[in-house]
């Protein structure tokens, strides 16, 4: 191999100059930190899919241990904060729909920071790229139910900018606003995007 | 006996940029795509495998199909990018954001190492730089350039998935030993042309 360089200028190079080949070595170590420090979704995108079948809300029914209510109203859950690129392709008011195709499905639970109770009658956001159409083709509002369950089919995810995203988002007066993107792979069913929304202020 | 190594050389890289084309061509995400993102499909996997054939290039002192495949692999880039951003603005400038996700930020590092390195090319005789610094900056450049662009488009979902993976790891195993065996080539044959000391 020596043989092979001999007379290399590079090589040539490298041995007359540390400076450079410090130079060289900084912008590598540069790079590997760039890229270590990123999050391989994105900020904030943790991978919700799931596939196989869809697992059965639990909601604690009200006893009449009364010490146990208490406690509950005492409780408070983190809210759910807003991510980097929750707002990517947001359209505001979506329309009301109960499906958007068939094949995948988008299903959470919405309930109070405060108190930690499910939310009846929540108006949520969602849109994804699927196999039909693109984010702003795919958006739907839907309302949770007393159990604060919110749930939509839609057609088989695709990726957008290289990998399936799922927004989801709320934006009505009664909560602070959350817009959050979540990824999923291609072959999971479902995605499962819970929300704890908190008053303003 | 007539020398085949040129028609071997051509048939070689018109499979390099065959192979990948037709995968991404005949997949289903290419099919559901918009034409925006056709496009930057396309592009991209264009720019793919011209970067495995681009150091090759560079093994003889002939180096003008070098030069313009150089400035082929920069349009491509630019017309992948600008593809991107037709497609979704808010999703682009996300994926160029520090937020972005790892295989973005690859794209954005070895896109600015591109234009770095064709600007060392277009200005190589205008800087001030030895011959050997010169070469060592381009060299390592290239590899940046061919290490974060394949692995950007190996973490990429979409067109180039399942077989198209290893396609484009042969791409990036192609261009990363073009890099030191054209400069081999290159000072083999200096070394050659050298007249030889008394």
């Amino acid at each position: 191999m020596a043989r092979v360089l001999q007379g290399s200028p590079i090589v040539a190079e490298v041995r007359r100059s540390w400076l450079l080949g410090l130079l060289l070595a900084l912008l590598t170590a540069g790079i590997v930190v760039a890229l270590v420090d990123s999050e391989v979704s994105g900020t904030g995108a943790e991978n919700v899919g799931e596939s196989g079948p869809e697992r059965p809300a639990v909601t604690p029914e009200p006893g009449p241990d009364r010490a146990a209510d208490a406690e509950r109203v005492r409780r408070r859950c983190k809210a759910t904060q807003s991510n980097p690129g929750g707002t990517n392709n947001y359209i505001p008011d979506a329309p009301p729909r109960d499906s958007l195709g068939s094949g995948f499905v988008i299903t959470g639970r919405v309930r109070s920071a405060d108190g930690c109770r499910p939310l009846d009658g929540v108006r949520v956001q969602v849109w994804l790229a699927t196999e039909t159409g693109g984010e702003p083709d795919n958006r739907a509002s839907v309302r949770t139910g007393s159990d604060g369950r919110y749930r939509i089919e839609t057609d088989p995810t695709v990726p957008q900018f290289g990998e399936p995203n799922i927004h989801v988002g709320y934006d009505d007066d009664e909560y602070g606003e959350v817009f959050i993107r979540r990824v999923v792979d291609l072959d999971d069913e479902r995605a499962v995007v819970d929300l704890t929304l908190a008053r303003d202020g | 006996m007539a020398d085949l190594r040129a028609p071997a050389l051509g048939a070689a890289a018109g499979a390099v940029v065959a192979l990948p084309l037709s995968l991404a061509l005949t997949d289903r995400h290419f099919a559901d795509a918009s034409t925006a993102l056709a496009l930057s499909i396309v592009a991209g996997t264009l720019a793919a495998s011209a970067l495995a054939i681009q150091p090759l290039l560079a093994r003889g002192r002939r180096i003008a199909r070098h030069q313009l495949l150089g400035a082929v692999v920069l349009g491509l880039v630019l017309v992948h990018v600008g593809a991107l951003f037709a497609e979704s603005s808010s999703d682009a400038w996300f994926a160029l954001s520090p937020d972005g996700p790892t295989r973005a930020r690859m794209a954005l590092i070895a896109t600015l190492a591109l234009f770095a390195v064709v600007a060392l090319g277009a200005l190589r005789t205008r800087l001030p730089l030895a011959p050997g610094t010169w070469r060592l900056l381009h060299g390592y450049l290239a590899v940046v350039v061919i290490a974060l662009g394949i692995g950007h488009a190996v973490l990429t979902d979409g067109a180039l998935d399942d077989a198209g993976t290893p396609v484009l790891l042969g791409l990036g195993v192609i261009g990363l030993l073009g890099v030191p065996a054209a400069h081999v080539v290159r000072t083999r044959r200096a070394r050659q042309r050298r007249p030889s000391s008394p």
